[in-house]
C-alpha cells in the first residue's frame, strides 16, 4: 500500500488555509501587546547584587506552616514559574495555600565574572534561606530546585540541612553521564579552562544556540511552521510570543562558575561519583537525610529523565519520593496537565511532612 | 493518445487549482493590507506568497519586534511550503516507493534562493538558521581574519629570529590556530551532512512502516512532520556518537584558541596605545572580587562579634555590680606582666 495519500485538492486546501493564516497575520502581528510576563504580585524581602528574593502575594494568606523557596537555575529567567495567569505554578501553590518565595539570580555582567559555585551555594542561597526563614519568622524552609537550580539545592543540602525541613527537585540532573544526555556528551570533549579563560563570562547567545542545535530542525523549523496555524489567533500568538521571549531572555553565566559546574558535573559527575567539594567542603548526596521530592519530565530533551531517576539510588533520606511527569522540560511548568497535576502533588507531599 | 492526455492532466488541473490560489492569496492579503503591487506572474507561486508576504513586513509597515518574528517564521516555514509545492507538482507522479518520495522531499529543500553550498543538507541550513548571535559573531570575525590567515600562511612554518621574533612567532601561532579551525569545521560540516543522509535514509524507513493499513499519511503536514522526526533521529544519532563528542570538542577548543590568538592581538595593540586591556581589567576583577567576598564574610561575622562583645560587657558589669572581682583584671594581669617579662632579658644583658 502507498504510504502517502495526499490529495492533491487536499494539498491545495492545507497550502490556502496557510496563506490565508498568513494574510491574517498582517492584522495580529500588529495588534499583538508587547508581551509581558508574571501573573502574580510581588515584594523584595532580600536583596544582595544582582541577587532578589520574591516573596509571591496571595489572594489569601498563606496555611503552610513553612515557606516554599524556589531556587531556579541560571541559565534562564525564572519568572518561567508564574509565566501568565492560566501557566502559573506559583499561582496555583499560592491558592493552595503555601507561602512561595523565589531567588532571582538576575543577569551577572563583568563584575560577576569570578563568581564561584561556593559563591552561589555557600554564599547566596544560604543567605536567601536565612533572608526567607527570618521573614517567615521559621527556622526552617522548605527549598524548590529546578533544573540546575535542583543541582545547586542538592550541594546546599548536604551542606546545610540543618536549614531545610524538605528538599523538592524538579527536572533535575544528577547522573550526568547518562547515554542520552546530548549536552553533557558534548561537554566532555571540550577543554572548559581554555574555553571559560577566552570567554570571561559565557555569553547567552552561545548557550541559546548551544541549546537549539540539540534539536535543530524541530526547534528551529517545525516550531515556526507549527506557528503558522495561530497566526490569525492573537491569543495564542501572544502566548506563543511570550514562550519565546522566556527562552531567548537568558543571563550570561558567571565564568568561573561555569567552569566548576562543567568541570565538576557535566565531565566529573561528581554528585554521583563523589569527590565533589563546594568551597571546599564535601558534598555528599548521601548525607541528605530530609525528605526529597523527585519530579522530571518524561520527554525532557535537556535533562533526560535517566540523569534526574537515579538520585533515589544514590540520596541518604529514607524518605524519598519520585514522581515522573508526562511532558517535557517546559511543558512541566506550563502545559495544563502540569496546571493540575504538578502543583496539587507538591503541596501535598509537602503537607505530609511540614511541621 | 488517450494515455498521453491522461499524464498531462494531473499537471493542467494543477496550474488551474494554482492560479485559484494565486487569485484567492491575492484577494485575502488586499483584505487584510491593503492595496498591494501586482505581482508578477511567477512560476512557483506558493513559494512566491511566502517571499511576497516577508517583503510585506520589510516595506517598513510593521514594527521591529515583529520582524524578527517574521524571520524566524519564514526560515522554518520556507521548507514547508516548499514541500508543499512539491507534493501538488510531483504527489500524481511519484509512485509508492518510499525512495522516490524520500527524493522529491530532498528535492523539495533545495528551493530557489536556497545556498548552493546546502543543498540536500537539510540539517545544515537548520544549524545555519539558528543565527545565534554568539556563533554569528564568530563567523564573521573569522571572515574578518581570512585575508590576513591566507598572507601569512606560508610564514606558518618559517623559524622566527630577530628583534620581532615574539611577534612573529604570535602570528605564526594565530595562523596556525585558524588554520585548526578551518580543519575541525570541515570535520563537523561532514558528520552534519552524514547526519541529512542518514536523514533521507530514515525518512524512506520511516516511510515504508506507514505503508500499514490506517497508518497512511494524508496531508502535507503529516508528511513534513514525518521528515522532521526522522531528521532529529538521523541527527541525535550522529551527535550522541563518540566521533561527534571527540569532532564538537575539537571544535570548540579550535574556536577559543583561535578567539584567544585575536584577544592577544588586540592587546597588544591596546598596549601600544595606552588603553586599558581585558587581562588587566580581569585582574583587577579579580581583586576586587576576593575583596568584596571577604567584607561579606567579615559583615556575617561582625553581628556575632558585637553581640559578643556586648555579651561580655554586660556581664562584667554584673560582675562588678556584684563586688565580685571581674574575669577583665584577670585578664588585664598578662598586660602588667608583659612589662616584667620584656625587662628580664634586659637584665640579662
Amino acid at each position: 500500500m502507498e504510504p502517502i495519500r495526499i490529495d492533491p485538492k487536499r494539498a491545495l486546501d492545507e497550502a490556502m488555509r496557510a496563506q490565508q493564516k498568513l494574510a491574517a497575520s498582517f492584522k495580529t502581528l500588529r495588534e499583538v501587546e508587547d508581551v509581558d510576563y508574571g501573573a502574580t504580585d510581588k515584594e523584595a524581602i532580600y536583596t544582595e547584587d544582582k541577587v532578589v528574593v520574591y516573596r509571591y502575594k496571595g489572594k489569601n494568606k498563606p496555611t503552610a506552616k513553612a515557606p516554599l523557596l524556589i531556587c531556579y537555575a541560571l541559565v534562564n529567567r525564572p519568572y518561567m514559574v508564574d509565566l501568565q495567569d492560566d501557566r502559573s505554578l506559583v499561582k496555583n501553590l499560592l491558592a493552595l495555600g503555601e507561602d512561595v518565595y523565589i531567588i532571582d539570580w538576575g543577569y551577572p555582567d563583568g563584575a560577576d565574572r569570578w563568581l564561584t559555585l561556593d559563591d552561589y551555594i555557600n554564599g547566596y542561597i544560604r543567605r536567601c534561606v536565612d533572608a526567607v526563614a527570618k521573614h517567615a519568622g521559621v527556622k526552617k524552609i522548605n527549598l524548590l530546585g529546578i533544573c540546575q537550580g535542583g543541582a545547586f539545592s542538592l550541594c546546599f543540602t548536604s551542606l546545610h540541612q540543618e536549614k531545610l525541613q524538605n528538599l523538592i527537585t524538579m527536572v533535575t540532573p544528577v547522573d550526568f553521564h547518562t547515554k542520552e544526555n546530548m549536552l553533557s556528551h558534548w561537554t566532555r570533549g571540550m577543554d572548559v579552562d581554555l574555553f571559560v579563560d577566552t570567554l570571561g563570562n559565557v555569553p547567552a547567545d552561545l548557550m541559546n544556540w548551544c541549546y537549539l542545535t540539540l534539536k535543530p530542525v524541530r526547534l528551529n523549523q517545525q516550531k515556526y511552521v507549527a506557528m503558522l496555524d495561530i497566526l490569525d489567533d492573537k491569543v495564542e500568538l501572544e502566548n506563543f510570543l511570550r514562550m519565546e521571549k522566556w527562552i531567548f531572555d537568558s543571563p550570561d553565566q558567571a565564568g568561573e562558575a561555569f567552569r566548576e559546574f562543567i568541570r565538576d558535573f557535566y565531565q566529573g559527575n561528581k554528585l554521583v561519583k563523589g569527590g565533589l567539594e563546594i568551597g571546599g567542603k564535601p558534598v555528599s548526596l548521601k548525607s541528605i537525610t530530609i525528605p526529597v521530592l523527585n519530579i522530571f519530565a518524561e520527554q525532557d530533551h535537556l535533562v533526560p529523565p535517566s540523569a534526574s531517576r537515579p538520585l533515589g539510588e544514590h540520596i541518604g533520606t529514607k524518605d524519598y519520593t519520585q514522581l515522573a511527569f508526562k511532558g517535557g522540560h517546559i511543558g512541566i511548568y506550563v502545559s495544563g496537565r502540569a496546571q493540575r497535576e504538578v502543583p496539587p502533588a507538591i503541596h501535598e507531599w509537602l503537607a505530609r511532612r511540614t511541621r | 493518445m488517450a494515455k498521453g492526455q491522461d499524464q498531462t492532466r494531473p499537471q493542467n488541473d494543477w496550474q488551474a487549482m494554482s492560479q485559484q490560489y494565486w487569485n484567492a492569496w491575492n484577494d485575502a492579503t488586499r483584505k487584510a493590507f491593503g492595496a498591494l503591487p501586482e505581482a508578477a506572474a511567477n512560476k512557483t507561486p506558493w513559494h512566491e506568497g511566502l517571499e511576497q508576504w516577508s517583503r510585506m513586513f520589510d516595506a517598513g509597515r510593521a514594527q521591529t519586534v515583529q520582524t524578527e518574528t517574521v524571520e524566524r517564521l519564514l526560515a522554518g516555514a520556507r521548507s514547508y511550503f516548499s514541500l508543499l509545492q512539491t507534493l501538488a507538482e510531483k504527489g500524481a507522479h511519484v509512485n509508492a516507493d518510499p525512495q522516490a518520495w524520500a527524493d522529491a522531499v530532498r528535492e523539495s529543500f533545495n528551493f530557489p534562493g536556497a545556498d548552493a553550498a546546502l543543498l540536500d543538507n537539510p540539517l545544515a541550513r537548520a544549524l545555519r538558521e539558528l543565527a545565534g548571535q554568539g556563533s554569528k559573531g564568530f563567523e564573521q570575525m573569522m571572515e574578518a581574519v581570512q585575508p590576513a590567515m591566507r598572507e601569512m600562511h606560508a610564514l606558518l612554518d618559517l623559524p622566527a629570529f630577530g628583534y620581532a621574533r615574539e611577534h612573529q612567532e604570535h602570528y605564526q601561532r594565530m595562523g596556525k590556530a585558524w588554520l585548526d579551525c578551518q580543519h575541525e569545521t570541515n570535520r563537523y560540516n561532514a558528520l552534519i551532512a552524514r547526519a541529512s543522509r542518514r536523514a533521507f535514509e530514515v525518512f524512506e524507513d520511516k516511510l515504508a512502516e506507514r505503508g500499514e493499513p490506517g497508518r497512511q499519511i494524508d496531508s502535507a503536514r503529516g508528511l513534513y512532520d514525518l521528515w522532521v522526526d526522522a531528521a532529529e533521529d538521523a541527527y541525535a544519532e550522529i551527535a550522541l556518537s563518540a566521533e561527534f563528542r571527540e569532532v564538537y570538542g575539537a571544535l570548540v577548543n579550535a574556536q577559543m584558541r583561535v578567539r584567544q590568538n585575536v584577544q592577544k592581538e588586540v592587546e597588544r595593540v591596546a598596549t601600544d596605545l595606552g588603553m586599558p586591556t581585558r587581562t588587566e581589567i580581569d585582574s583587577m576583577g579579580k581583586r576586587l572580587h576576593a575583596l568584596h567576598r571577604d567584607a561579606k564574610n567579615h559583615a556575617e561575622v561582625l553581628p556575632g562579634l558585637v553581640a559578643e562583645v556586648a555579651a561580655l560587657r554586660a556581664e562584667v558589669e554584673r560582675m562588678k555590680a556584684a563586688g565580685k572581682p571581674a574575669a577583665p583584671q584577670a585578664a588585664r594581669a598578662p598586660k602588667k606582666a608583659a612589662p616584667r617579662k620584656s625587662a628580664k632579658p634586659a637584665a640579662r644583658e
